[in-house]
């Protein structure tokens, strides 16, 4: 069940990743929250009229009752929240969402594009122990490239393709997933980034379900205000922030 | 008290900005009451994404009335609403009289306290605001409904374009018990390109932003009517519930302020019961007249 109060956490660590991704470990006070690997927080931005509502952002990795963030400054909101100093408390509700499914002893691909690797991070870290893992990163520049060296701590095989062809092979993610599904039986697919990556990879993937990580735009994170629907194939919508935001891409229309 | 009618507190969460109450019962209870989402006849898929656009000081959505329209409303959703021990208002809505006489009808189950007439919604194009803004329309509707239903009716007004004192008073004459005030503001959200964000291309903007006029109309409405006025519009915390009040509503709607903390309607309710007691349990009827007055 989704929580109904807020908590206050600190910012324990803040780190710069890229140019425009940093890093939050937070420490939620008096609580125990326990998210599982899909699972997001809405993190409510420093107080300022302008800034309203929650930013849904995913667990990327947890420590003990630490959570960490990685954050894409995309607006005025992440912006804002890039400008505090560790020690800042702030205001979080979570985790929310329905989690990703948990497999055992199978193949795993994880598909992250841009910033979208962060949630697949914390998903690696829970299955690395029981499956094997290949995870492909997808980003424009080679400099944007993160978390490549946590994946291969995990004993993750790693695959990267830059559209500036510094890193790994020059293209898009896409290009990599068919070549890869080729030399894997029976996988499981988990992919996090743009709906149109999404959609490519589910069409690559044919009949194997793929779990795709959604986005969008939220009021309220926890399934009151449905603001957040995606398509459903067989009609109506479902809730991003409570169906999903992980869902199985065969059943939506992107 | 609202008509007769005992709610535990005076702070209800708004319709659209709770769910039906599902998601989070055990707010729900602790409130004076909750308001559906809006129910239509037919379900209703809603309108295309993006839905929501944040501004300064409030939000604009364009839901669009999603909902599984009467039908499942009563199978799958009322059964899970039994026992609330809140009041429990069903938002209606349609673009004629006869469908919300349909629906009014079929909502006779004694766990319903109230139906909430909406005839407001700037997210319908074929009804909604336009009903809301002729005064005759309102009459009609509100009689033809009251002719139906023995619940507590209440009327959501609309002061897109229209002045609700005069659309409160025919709601007043048609037998309304009380009425709602206000509804969301007509708004519009470009993107950089200076096309419509928003997939319904148009919204309602609600928040902070809107809390002055919206205090505006409940003053001038309670002015105008003599059934109780229950006042919305970006209340986000105790002191701007208490300003309704002394604005003249009986009791307040919350809804915005449930999307950025689901218990923030009672964190309301806690803070207004302070305020009220640190000014000695006010009469809020002096308050208005000794404002009327200046
Ligand atoms: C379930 C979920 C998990 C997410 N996880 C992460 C994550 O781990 N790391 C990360 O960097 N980003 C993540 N995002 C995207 C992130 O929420 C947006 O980038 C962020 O809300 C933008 O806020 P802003 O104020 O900077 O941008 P602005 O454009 O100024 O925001 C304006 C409004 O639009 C909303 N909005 C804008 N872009 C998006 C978007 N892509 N998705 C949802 N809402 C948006 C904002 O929340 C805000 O309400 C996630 C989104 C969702 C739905
Ligand atoms: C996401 C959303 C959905 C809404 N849906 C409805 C609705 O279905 N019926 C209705 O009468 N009002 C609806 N409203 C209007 C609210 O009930 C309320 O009147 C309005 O938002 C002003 O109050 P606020 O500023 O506290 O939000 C909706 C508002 C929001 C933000
Ligand atoms: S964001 Fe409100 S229902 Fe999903």
């Amino acid at each position: 069940m989704n929580p109904a109060t807020s908590i206050s956490a600190s910012i324990i660590r803040k780190t710069k990743l890229t140019s425009e991704i940093f890093s939050l470990w937070v420490k939620p006070e008096n609580t125990e929250s326990n998210p599982a690997p899909g699972q997001f927080y809405g993190i409510k931005p420093p107080d300022n009229a302008d800034l309203l509502l929650r930013r849904p952002i995913s667990v990327a990795d947890t420590k003990n009752d630490r959570l960490r963030f990685i954050i894409r400054v995309t607006g005025k909101g992440t912006a804002a929240l890039s400008r505090l100093p560790a020690g800042t408390k702030i205001d979080i509700l979570g985790p929310l969402g329905r989690p990703a499914p948990l497999v055992y002893n199978k193949n795993v691909l994880l598909c992250g594009g841009g910033v979208g690797i962060a949630p697949l991070f914390y998903l690696a870290r829970i299955l690395a122990p029981s499956n094997r893992i290949t995870t492909i990163i997808g980003v424009r520049r080679a400099e944007d490239l993160i978390l490549v060296n946590d994946f291969r701590t995990l004993g993750a095989r790693v695959l990267i393709s830059t559209e500036d062809g510094k890193k790994g092979i020059k293209g898009i993610l896409t290009d990599l997933v068919p070549r890869i599904l080729d030399k894997m039986a029976e996988p499981v697919i988990y992919a996090c980034g743009p709906r149109e990556m999404l959609k490519k990879i589910d069409e690559i993937a044919g009949n194997l379900p793929v779990w795709g990580f959604l986005e969008e735009r939220m009021g309220c994170g926890t399934g009151i205000c449905y603001c957040c629907g995606i398509r459903k194939k067989t009609g109506g919508y479902l809730r991003i922030c409570r169906e999903g935001p992980v869902v199985n891409l065969k059943e939506v229309d992107l | 008290m609202l008509a007769g009618v005992k709610f535990r507190n005076p702070v209800i969460a708004a319709s659209g900005t709770f769910g039906f109450g599902l998601e989070y019962r055990q707010i729900a209870q602790k409130l004076g009451g909750i308001v559906t989402k809006a129910i239509t006849l037919e379900p209703r898929a809603g309108n295309p994404m993006p839905r929501i656009a944040e501004v300064c000081g409030g939000i604009v959505n364009s839901v669009g009335l999603e909902n599984p329209g009467i039908q499942r409303f009563k199978t799958e959703i009322l059964p899970r609403l039994r026992n609330l021990k809140s009041r429990l208002i069903v938002n209606i809505a349609g673009s004629k009289t006869d469908e919300f006489v349909q629906i009014a009808e079929m909502l006779e189950e004694d766990q319903i306290t109230a139906l909430e007439l909406n005839l407001s919604c700037p997210n319908v194009r074929e009804g909604g605001v336009l009903l809301g803004q002729n005064p005759k329309l309102v009459k009609n509707l509100t009689s033809a409904v009251r002719k139906r239903t023995r619940k507590l009716l209440i009327v959501k007004l609309t002061a897109n374009f229209v002045d609700p004192a005069v659309t409160a008073r025919a709601a007043e004459d048609s037998g309304a018990d009380a009425v709602t005030v206000i509804n969301t503001l007509f708004g519009l959200v470009l993107d950089e390109n200076g096309q419509p964000l928003l997939g319904g291309r148009t919204g309602g903007l609600s928040g902070p932003a809107i809390k002055p006029f919206a205090l505006f109309c409940v003053d001038r409405v309670a002015a105008a009517v003599k059934i109780p006025v229950i006042g919305c519009g970006g209340i986000m915390n105790g002191q701007d519930a208490y300003e309704f009040l002394c604005a003249g509503a009986k009791m307040v709607q919350v809804g915005t302020a449930n999307l950025i903390t689901p218990d923030r309607s009672w964190k309301i309710v806690r803070e207004l019961a302070v305020i009220c007691r640190l000014k000695k349990s006010v009469q809020f009827k002096k308050v208005r007249k000794a404002r009327c007055k200046k």
